[in-house]
């Protein structure tokens, strides 16, 4: 550190900071510790911390609240979680809750998730009452509150809920799968506000029952609440056995997990001993892993994105700043990746838009960025454009897709002859689209 | 400049909110929360620093820091996940991002303006954001390669094989009736009066609209009862 910036101090630092002109070796053993309690699980706070779903239960007893259960019917499979607790993981009848930066965005995460979906004859309903969690509004600019964020978490779950009896079952048939990662860290730490807070539930439950939003008028909490990667990863081995068609073995797969989804509510978080020595969330890498890929570890994987919620619409030198410095250029020079996998939203969309720039300060490297379900889906055969939906994407996924042996110029020049059907009205679909907005169960149509 | 009193007033209020005692435990200055930081390697920003004025209660600093600092910070929580006291630096910044709108900071007006049009667009439809909204021209940083198809983006959204994504003005098409219940969400949970306090034109537009809706809403719950 020169002088000057000492004299001025450092960001974040204030005024007062000084080097400390350690050696490289004494400051690799001085923040040693570090790297320990963030590389390795922390077991010991899993032995100090209460497991909320236990309280759960508890005010299910006493009649305080509905949980909507996993039952036999949703075909749960069992996964450890960051303390080795047990998380259950449906795999059946499921009530898509989309992502609004997903599907405005970066559609083929849904399609991709609703085509495999399709592959393994799994039902599932795909309905228009439903909203955004509202949290990426919240994190960037403040406007929402906890009692907002809790009454659009219990709308949309009560909507989960009673979709089965709309459609001739019981209630709780169809078990909600959240797309997106902020809401899946939203929705989480909510329902522990929930279920700690009385004052909160008596609150919130006054504008349910103004909403009709009420079963036997008591809220109703998901027993789990469940990420679509959480989905993906128990059924990795299925659909590397009875799907993929592609070898994967020569390409080189950095991932990039969801800060949102293994760092908020972490005790929640899927860790598997297979995937990365259980030392990370298995989500995500567990799939490229099944797929035969090469998983390339390296030193930023802990770093966020740069997304920050505000700081994409309206700080982005930030966010393109970051994205390039701390994980495409980290993913290109120290891991010499093929692709970066992410498994949400917002990360998908910083690190997939933000490559470009770079060239502006002689930063030029590119890799391309696309979601684990995405990356699946073409391992498995599914068309790039069609269902895998790469045209949204800025990155050089093209070059992905050539690595994998699939002709980009080809896909590309069916999809343009596809375009030319649907401007004749001539659309495919991944499930009956008279029966979407009418609320119905999908009728695989198939694509 | 607010008085003493005011800002020990919103101090008060930080502290009072139900989430503060679990996202502040104790603190040792260790600074594995800054270490980590995305955004104190940009800006003038340090979750130690916040979670140190808010443990020591230095009220005039606290105001300081939410002229600007708690800005700063990139909400992914990984100061949270790494604090060895269980803190969460993130969570507290998110406390004072809201004391800050009640009170109307001009600082958070300030910095809140650009995000108007993704307001308008949540308020008003449950959806954050939207397939027109991030479109080439809105940003020319996302190079010329953007989209890897040309065409009118219409048709590009028909050819999503789901029926619910076929939209341009929403991510998805949201049922009139599950807009209308969310705009009682926002008024009874006080939302729309933070958004009055912010800006005061968008609120106009945000509630003129929502009472368009809730008229077409009212019409086709009529329609409905005459066909019965």
């Amino acid at each position: 550190m020169s002088d000057n910036s000492t004299q001025q101090g450092v960001a974040g630092h204030g005024a007062f900071f000084q080097d400390t002109n350690l050696s490289a070796n004494e400051a690799e053993a001085a923040t040693a510790w570090v790297r320990s309690h963030v590389d390795r699980r922390t077991m010991d706070l899993g032995e100090r911390m209460d497991d909320i779903r236990d309280h759960m239960w508890e005010l299910e007893k006493e009649g305080e609240i509905i949980v909507h259960r996993l039952t036999d019917q949703h075909k749960p499979v069992e996964v450890d979680t960051l303390y080795g607790w047990k998380k259950r993981i449906p795999t059946n009848q499921f009530w898509h809750h989309k992502s609004c930066g997903q599907c405005g965005n970066i559609p083929g995460y849904p399609t991709s998730i609703l085509w495999f979906m399709n592959k393994f004859g799994m039902d599932y309903l795909d309905e228009t009452d439903q909203t955004s969690c509202t949290a990426w509004n919240y994190h960037g600019s403040g406007i929402g509150n906890v009692e907002s964020l809790a009454a659009v978490f219990l709308r949309n779950f009560h909507q989960a809920y009673v979709s089965g009896k709309q459609h001739g079952f019981e209630n709780g048939h169809f078990y909600p799968l959240v797309h997106c990662g902020t809401s899946f860290g939203n929705y989480k730490e909510i329902r522990k506000y929930l279920i700690e807070s009385a004052e909160l539930r008596e609150k919130v439950k006054k504008i349910l029952g103004k909403l009709g939003r009420l079963v036997d008028g008591k809220i109703v909490i998901p027993e789990e609440v469940v990420h679509y990667s959480e989905w993906l990863h128990v059924m990795r081995n299925r659909i590397a056995s009875e799907l993929q068609v592609m070898d994967m073995s020569n390409i080189r797969v950095t991932v990039h997990a969801a800060c949102h989804y293994y760092k908020m509510v972490q005790e929640d978080a899927v860790y598997d001993n297979t995937v990365l020595g259980g030392n990370r969330t298995a989500v995500g890498t567990s799939v490229a892993q099944a797929l035969g890929a090469q998983v390339i570890d390296y030193s930023t994987w802990y770093d966020c994105c740069g997304f920050g919620f505000r700081h994409i619409i309206s700080e982005r030198e930030f966010t393109r700043s970051f994205t390039m410095n701390r994980k495409i250029k980290v993913a290109r020079e120290e891991a010499n990746a093929d692709v970066m996998v992410g498994i949400d939203t917002g990360c998908i969309t910083t690190m997939d838009k933000n490559q470009w720039i770079g060239k502006a300060h002689d930063m030029n490297y590119s890799i391309p960025i696309v979601a684990d379900v995405q990356l699946a889906a073409l391992a498995c055969g599914a068309d790039p454009f069609k269902i895998v939906q790469l045209q949204w994407h800025a990155s050089p996924c093209e070059d992905l897709v050539e690595k994998m042996g699939i002709s980009w110029d080809k896909a590309k020049a069916d999809f343009q002859d596809y375009l030319k059907q649907v401007e004749q009205g001539n659309v495919e679909y991944l499930y009956n689209p008279e029966l979407a907005t009418n609320q119905n169960i999908n009728m695989k149509a198939g694509a | 400049m607010a008085t003493y009193a005011e800002m020990r007033e919103m101090f008060d209020e930080i502290r009072a909110d139900f989430r503060y005692d679990h996202e502040l435990n104790g603190c040792l200055n260790c600074g594995i929360c800054t270490a980590t930081c995305p955004s104190a390697q940009f800006y003038d920003y340090s979750p130690r620093e916040i979670v140190q004025l808010l443990w020591t209660e230095n009220v005039e600093q606290i105001y300081d820091a939410m002229q600007e600092k708690i800005w700063a910070c990139a909400q992914c929580m990984t100061c949270a996940a790494r604090c060895p006291f269980k803190n969460s630096p993130g969570g507290l910044v998110m406390i004072m991002r809201e004391v800050s709108i009640r009170h109307g900071m001009q600082s958070a007006k300030d910095v809140l303006r650009p995000f108007g049009r993704v307001m308008l667009k949540l308020i008003t439809t449950g959806n954050q954001l939207s397939p027109d909204m991030i479109q080439p021209d809105h940003f020319p940083d996302w190079g010329p390669n953007i989209q890897k198809v040309e065409g009118d983006l219409r048709i590009l959204r028909k050819a999503i094989p789901v029926r619910t994504l076929q939209t341009v003005e929403t991510a998805w098409e949201v049922s009139l009736k599950t807009s209308v219940e969310m705009y009682t969400i926002w008024e009874m949970t006080g939302v729309l009066k933070s958004l009055e306090t912010m800006d005061e034109n968008l609120f106009d537009v945000i509630e003129d609209f929502i009472d368009e809706k809730r008229e077409d809403y009212e019409d086709w719950l009529e329609s409905q009862n005459d066909k019965d």
